[in-house]
């Protein structure tokens, strides 16, 4: 599914809590021992801060941070929650973290990660991972809550950066587990410094002045030590007991009582807690537990009364386990522990309360238009058909912002019978399956869509709530239909529906035409119409441009590009990858990866040309700009191949193609120019034909094939095969099948108005004909392929057949035609050290140059003359003619007496 | 459930396991944590005991736990057909 790439993660609401540092409060204990020892993990990779909830590992992080903070070296901070479970979120976040203290990090790891084709993550983690190493100063990033990562490719991808980390990268990582990475291995290599729970809890000495000095209390020794043994230096509990105590008359009645029971201590801490609070606040703090964030008007609609921010205040003043979650005091949580003993509390007191307080928040996230939140409420709630209502409203975005994983983890919590009842809702549903890949699960959807909008469907029972999104509904299953067709291979059907989608789709819905068009096109250009395919890729461009999808608008300039240069279209397609490429540069980094294609293109073109100089400047510029993969290294490495051919480095050039073919990596586009093709072209330039021959033989291609577009290329590559056997064997019968096979292939590209190959095939006609004898024929051929050809400007077509086109066109020119043009081509020909760079062709030219003797008696049998009169006539013996003309064959590379003399007569030996 | 003893079992199946853990936990946690019986024993730890239906749902239960901050003493897998003792923290 086509994405769209503009609504960038970063600038998402949540995301400033999330890289909010906690504040260190003065009235904490200090732990110099601890973060001594975090100073001291600098000098590690990795610092890991690992104890179950309440062990004070934030606040000791926070205390650090300060300190730090006060010497000049920030540190980069991270909330993580469960809905970072998705790699291209997790390390957008992890990116936008370390920019809030260097803002020019990341850049373009950025852009990559919200690119349409996101490259493998270490590809991204490996440009961050350079950026950082050349950073002035080190950087600390602190992961918090580490646990709540569940997904392997994210701890797959944190080893990797463990692995990688320079100097100038520090990682700490808070986690109430150990993480998932090889922690084992960084320990042996005294890469890792661990701070555990026995670290962390308090000791006598601490617990004394956290009592006494910081809350407040007048403990003796021996309470604080009854105390400290009782909750192990556990600091949650221990701050729990403080509260508890405070202006309590009875503290040693207190403490005999806690220190004399066995029971879970943070519930019976909380209990104390809770009862000496005024009953108004008791019930705010439990009502308000099922909240993940406190928020004034968030709670005043939770607990349906006023007053909620001056009870924040209070609590925050009092300590009570409320954590501010930016500077202004908008929005706070609970400590985790304390929440959950309130919300056991609150499902023990009031369970019949729950859904009526979950669909209080459910509905003012709703009016904020802070969908997720409302969902998780209104999935709580139970109220299942107020969530169904709520995901039906976002399923729309949250395809556009490509996170089908979101939507098919809410739809997940709503029964199956209350989802097919909701067309738009399946709709989108049915889209999201498709970017996971289940194809089947996809069609099922739009299936229980489109029944309810048949013209006589009996809408009885259908829930509709997105009454915008259910008008636009046939054209949304038309094109996800359209998407199956594409993705089983059936064009026919790809183009039915795309074009049922484009007939729906309104003139305004540009990102939907552009996904519509574009996919039409596709599907035009597998079938080899290339001039409707380029019609329609077009207007893909053009409505993506208007949609403001840049990535999506240059993605679609490179594909233009191709298919003008397939269509014979050369100085259109200078100008679109012009276009192209002025667009794309307007946006900086976020479209550099497609400018780097847009560049390599252009460099094609310009070997085309045989310009090139200009094939160089341009794949420099592609360099400079990153070339990142998955597809650009190889069609970067095919451009560097074609250069390499321009200057007559065939070994070169081979071993760049090899390479190639190693990194391919499919697309969704066709293969204009398969590798596996264009390494025979370039075995039949090196004269390795036995290995071509090989080619085809494991191919299967054959000449009487059934002729389709995708694989006009290969048939084009094998009537070169054929021709080059003739030429080496004299087989005609070859020959004659290259000459039934190319009549063909004319009349086919001829319809698919496929212009280059129509100069191709011509100009192998005219091969033919020549290698035939017909003279005339082959001039009719060059003539029509230099009169297309001409006014584009395509010269190496010609000029990478080496000596064989510069005798034909040697005879066309003396025969008149061709004119200015193929007198020009005729002086590229130049031999080495002589002018412009030709294609210089081992196998057209002679490694071993044939002797007078071999040469006069080649003449001869081109004469007619048979052996033995050629031995009479030179007074030699029969043995020795014999001889000549083995070693003659043997240079000119033939082994027959009519490929001998086509040969010789390409050579202009004869 | 037929198999004999010994005889290893798929690790999907329904178990009934039995966790041992430090302090008293009240059984208002019950719902929390899978619905598992609470019994409370002499030495102030609490035992849970109960069906689960899979390893995953091990571990969500123990990761439930965890994030009460609650020393998990044991876990014990209990085979249907292995006699237990028989002792007052009844099932």
């Amino acid at each position: 599914m086509e994405r769209s790439a503009e609504e960038p993660l970063a600038a998402n609401p949540l995301l400033a809590s999330k890289l909010y540092a906690p504040r260190w409060r003065a009235a904490s204990v200090l732990r110099p021992r601890l973060t001594q020892r975090l100073d001291r993990g600098t000098e590690s990779k990795l610092t890991l801060v690992s104890a179950p909830p309440g062990f004070g590992k934030t606040t000791v992080l926070a205390e650090w941070l300060a300190a730090r903070a006060a010497e000049q070296q920030p540190v980069a901070w991270l909330s993580l929650d469960s809905s970072d479970n998705n790699p291209a979120t997790f390390w957008t976040y992890v990116v936008s973290a370390m920019q809030a203290v260097q803002p020019n990090i990341g850049r373009a790891a950025l852009a990559m990660l919200q690119a349409p084709q996101p490259p493998a993550t270490e590809t991204i983690l490996g440009i961050l991972l350079n950026e950082a190493a050349a950073l002035s100063s080190p950087l600390v990033l602190i992961l918090d809550d580490y646990h709540v990562i569940e997904i392997v490719a994210i701890h797959d991808g944190l080893a990797f950066l463990l692995d990688h980390l320079p100097d100038q990268l520090r990682l700490v990582i808070a986690s109430r587990a150990d993480p998932p990475v090889p922690l084992a291995r960084l320990r042996a290599r005294g890469e890792l410094t661990e701070i555990r729970a026995a670290d962390l809890r308090f000791s006598p000495a601490e617990a004394a002045a956290f009592l006494n000095g910081a809350m407040g209390l007048s403990l003796s020794a021996d309470d604080v030590a009854a105390l400290e043994s009782r909750t192990e230096g556990w600091i949650a509990a221990l701050q729990l007991a403080a509260l508890s105590m405070q202006g309590r008359a009875d503290v040693a009645g207190f403490i005999s009582a806690f220190t004399g029971n066995d029971r879970y201590i943070v519930d019976y801490l909380v209990e104390e807690v809770l009862q000496r609070q005024p009953a108004q606040v008791r019930s705010f703090l439990l009502r308000t537990s099922i909240l993940e964030r406190l928020h004034a008007p968030l709670c005043d609609a939770v607990t349906a009364e006023g007053g909620s921010r001056a009870i924040l205040e209070t609590l925050e003043r009092g300590n009570l386990f409320l954590v501010p979650l930016d500077d202004r005091r908008q929005w706070y949580r609970y400590h985790h522990l304390f929440a959950d003993v309130l919300r056991s509390r609150l499902g023990e007191e009031q369970p019949g309360q729950l859904s009526t307080l979950h669909g209080r928040a459910s509905s003012w996230f709703a009016a904020e238009g802070q969908s997720a939140s409302a969902i998780r409420h209104a999935i709580a709630a139970n109220d299942l058909a107020r969530a169904a209502g709520l995901v039906e409203s976002e399923a729309q975005m949250a395809m556009r912002h490509h996170r089908p994983d979101r939507l098919i983890e809410w739809v997940k919590a709503i029964p199956d019978e209350l989802v097919r009842a909701m067309p738009v809702l399946s709709t989108y549903y049915g889209h999201a399956l498709q970017g996971m890949g289940d194809m089947e699960g996809s069609k099922a959807r739009l299936d229980d869509a489109a029944r309810w909008l048949k013209a006589d469907a009996d809408q009885q029972g259908m829930i509709v709530v997105d009454d915008d999104a259910f008008a636009s509904l046939p054209s949304r299953v038309a094109l996800g239909r359209a998407y199956l067709c594409m993705a089983a291979g059936d064009v026919a059907g790809t183009v039915q529906h795309s074009r049922r989608a484009l007939e729906l789709l309104a003139e305004d819905e540009h990102h939907w035409r552009g996904a519509a068009s574009a996919l039409l096109g596709l599907a035009l250009w597998f079938d080899g119409d290339l001039e409707s395919a380029q019609a329609l890729r077009g207007q893909g461009g053009a409505s993506f441009e208007q949609a403001g999808d840049i990535n999506l608008a240059t993605i679609s300039a490179y594909h233009d590009g191709d298919l003008l240069k397939a269509r014979g279209r050369l100085s259109e397609a200078r100008t679109r990858y012009e276009r192209g490429l002025r667009l794309a540069l307007q946006h900086g980094e976020r479209a550099a990866q497609g400018a780097a294609n847009l560049y390599i293109g252009m460099a094609d073109l310009c070997c085309e040309l045989n310009d090139l100089d200009g094939a160089a400047r341009n794949l420099g510029h592609a360099e400079e700009l990153g070339i990142i993969p998955p597809r650009t290294p190889y069609r970067y490495l095919l451009a560097r191949a074609r250069l390499l051919q321009g200057h007559g480095d065939l070994a070169g050039a081979f071993e760049l193609l090899e390479e190639a073919e190693r990194i391919y990596v499919r697309g969704a586009v066709p293969d204009t120019r398969p590798i596996g093709a264009l390494k025979v072209r370039a075995q039949l330039m090196q004269g390795r034909l036995d290995e071509a021959l090989a080619w085809v033989r494991a191919s299967g291609l054959s000449f009487d094939d059934e002729l389709s577009y995708p694989p006009e290329y290969q048939h084009l590559t094998l009537a070169r095969v054929l021709i080059a056997r003739f030429r080496r064997d004299g087989d005609t019968r070859s020959l004659a099948e290259a000459d039934a096979l190319l009549t063909r292939l004319r009349d086919a590209a001829e319809t698919g108005g496929r212009g280059a190959a129509g100069i191709e095939i011509r100009m192998l006609q005219a091969f033919v004909a020549r290698c035939a004898g017909d003279l005339a024929g082959a001039n009719q051929q060059i003539s029509e392929a230099l009169t297309l050809a001409e006014p584009e400007g395509f010269a190496r077509i010609f000029l990478d057949e080496g000596l064989p086109m510069r005798d034909l066109l040697r005879q066309a020119v003396s025969a008149g035609i061709g004119g200015d043009y193929a007198r020009r081509l005729l002086a590229s020909f130049a031999g080495p050290g002589e002018g412009p760079p030709t294609a210089a062709s081992p196998v057209t030219g002679l490694a071993e140059a044939l002797t007078a003797r071999e040469l006069e008696i080649l003449r001869l049998v081109a004469g007619g003359m048979q052996n033995q009169a050629i031995a009479d006539h030179l007074v030699i013996s029969l043995f020795t003619v014999k001889r000549h003309i083995a070693n003659a064959y043997g240079k000119l590379g033939v082994g027959h007496r009519t490929a001998a003399i086509v040969r010789a007569q390409e050579l202009g030996l004869l | 459930m037929t198999a004999t003893a010994g005889q290893a079992r798929c690790c999907s199946d329904s178990q009934q396991y039995e966790i041992r853990l430090q302090g008293h936990l009240d059984s208002r946690w019950a719902e929390r944590l899978e619905g598992m019986a609470f019994a409370f024993d002499g030495d102030g730890t609490t035992t849970l005991t109960g069906p689960l239906a899979d390893q995953a749902a091990l571990h969500g239960l123990l990761t439930r736990i965890r994030d009460l901050g609650l020393p998990i003493i044991s876990i014990r897998r209990i085979d249907s057909d292995v006699q237990r003792p028989t002792d007052n923290s009844g099932q």
